[in-house]
């Protein structure tokens, strides 16, 4: 049997990616559910802080808030993100490619991970006007900027092998968030933490934001490299 | 293993939990063969087309398909099947173009253009090349997934139930395509074909070899020409259950 051209892995990696992308620009089905959950969490919280506005210092639980509202959406979208892949038997037919299976979860990865940046780049400015508007702005803020893009790293990683794992599930959103919710705390925990620590200026922002960063810096290592190595057997189980 | 083998399963077993959905399961198919495959539901048919096409792992037990290891090398047996199943595995929301392009891209096809064009009139859809997916009939959905399961121009080709929910018109559609592709490949190769199938008829009307399934065994696996009627109509009701005491 002679062998046909083989396609580079980073070819099947963007041509994935491609696919994902032009499928999402034309549905626009993520990103619009992504971008209205994510105004709809916003209203409830800010409707709820405006009637406690006295007694809670927002900025002190402004790292939480942001990052319970990151979780909860990117839920919602890696759901979705495997949903259209199991919708007649499409990814299976990827499947069927000779292709390194671990460039399905990269190319999954780095499409969760633009949409998620999209819906960040929507809620930032919203989450400063609900929430933010009228208190000073610290100096330290750009320091968010970190957490922000290691943590949604981590989320769109580990969240894209476990929406595999549960693909075939009954009650896969149920399961994705089981799941997802405990294996991402150490994440979360860090980057809450140095999320909350930039926005107040807080003084032990210099002893305790870079080992929040390092934490969260080593979990997305870890963790993406064990999802990419365990991917062909999770896809193909 | 036989110069000329497209197949030889040995001892193909899997399990699911407590069940044994294929046991010991072995034959050796030719070159150039159509083979049927029959059986009950539940009679391990999916799962062994499954296993042969690289979609699911023997628990033990292995195959050569096309002179690969099944087992070893997966990878490069891709390269030379194609799947037509019941699903049409292809994404809704993309066009008749963008499907095809995207499987002649991953497939390496040295002219993806060109190809999907030649494909789109192969399968009478070229004048609905740009609409996306969704939007088509049942039996429109499984041309494009006949024309997207060619695209690499496969040495074999697995057929999962093709024709389930096509109606008579689409059957006829389809017919005429198996026929033209049941001729030689690209390369000159005979193109080999192995499918599932309930219909009795059609099945055996496409076959040069037959394979029965009971329980996940073989109780059949012979060429055509050397099985009387009768006696394959007996065993193939007997094994639906629908044989005569």
């Amino acid at each position: 049997m002679t062998n046909k051209p083989r396609v580079s892995a980073w070819q099947h990696y963007r041509i994935l990616l491609g696919k994902d992308l032009r499928r999402e620009f034309r549905t626009r089905e993520m990103l619009t559910s992504m971008g209205i959950y994510t105004l709809l969490v916003l209203v409830i919280f800010g409707t709820a802080l405006v009637q406690a506005a006295e007694k809670v210092d927002i900025l002190q639980m402004s790292g939480g808030l942001f990052w319970a509202l990151i979780v909860f959406t990117s839920l919602l979208g890696l759901n979705r993100s495997f949903a259209y892949e199991k919708e007649d038997g499409a990814l299976e037919g990827v499947l069927l490619v000779p292709l390194d299976r671990s460039v399905i979860f990269l190319s999954k990865l780095t499409a969760n991970l633009l949409f998620l940046l999209v819906i960040e780049v929507i809620a930032i400015p919203l989450f400063f006007v609900f929430f933010l508007s009228g208190l000073p702005l610290q100096p330290t803020l750009p320091l968010a900027l970190g957490p922000l893009l290691v943590g949604t790293i981590g989320i769109a990683g580990i969240g894209t092998l476990l929406a595999t794992i549960t693909i075939n599930t009954r009650g896969k959103d149920v399961l994705l968030a089981l799941l997802f919710v405990p294996l991402i705390f150490p994440l979360l925990y860090a980057c809450v933490s140095a999320t909350t620590l930039a926005i107040c200026a807080s003084p032990a922002l210099y002893d305790i934001y870079p080992a929040a960063m390092a934490l969260a810096i080593g979990y997305d290592v870890v963790m993406i490299l064990v999802s990419w190595l365990l991917y062909d057997f999770v896809v193909s189980a | 293993m036989s110069e000329q083998a497209t197949i030889v399963a040995t001892d193909l077993t899997k399990v699911f939990g407590a069940r044994r959905a294929l046991d010991r399961v072995g034959f050796e198919l030719p070159a150039g063969a159509f083979l049927s495959i029959f059986g009950p539901n539940g009679a391990g048919k999916t799962t062994l087309l499954r296993i042969l096409s690289t979609l699911a792992r023997p628990t033990s037990g292995n195959a050569q398909v096309l002179g690969f290891d099944l087992k070893e090398k997966p990878g490069d047996l891709r390269a030379h099947i194609g799947l037509i199943s019941h699903k049409p595995l292809l994404y809704l929301d993309l066009s008749a173009e963008e499907n095809l392009l995207l499987a002649a891209r991953l497939y390496g096809v040295a002219d993806p253009y060109e190809r999907v064009g030649e494909l789109l009139a192969t399968v009478e859809l070229t004048a609905r090349r740009h609409d996306v997916v969704r939007t088509f009939s049942r039996g429109m959905t499984q041309r494009l997934a006949i024309a997207r399961a060619l695209v690499h121009d496969p040495q074999l080709v697995f057929l999962d139930e093709p024709y389930s929910g096509l109606d008579p018109r689409a059957v006829q559609i389809f017919d005429e395509l198996l026929h033209k592709v049941r001729q030689k490949s690209q390369d000159g190769k005979p193109r080999s074909f192995c499918m599932v199938s309930h219909d009795m008829d059609k099945g055996l009307a496409l076959a040069t070899h037959l394979l029965i399934l009971e329980r996940g065994k073989v109780v059949l696996f012979a060429r055509k020409e050397d099985v009387n009627p009768g006696e394959f109509a007996r065993l193939y009701l007997n094994s639906v259950g629908m044989g005569v005491a």
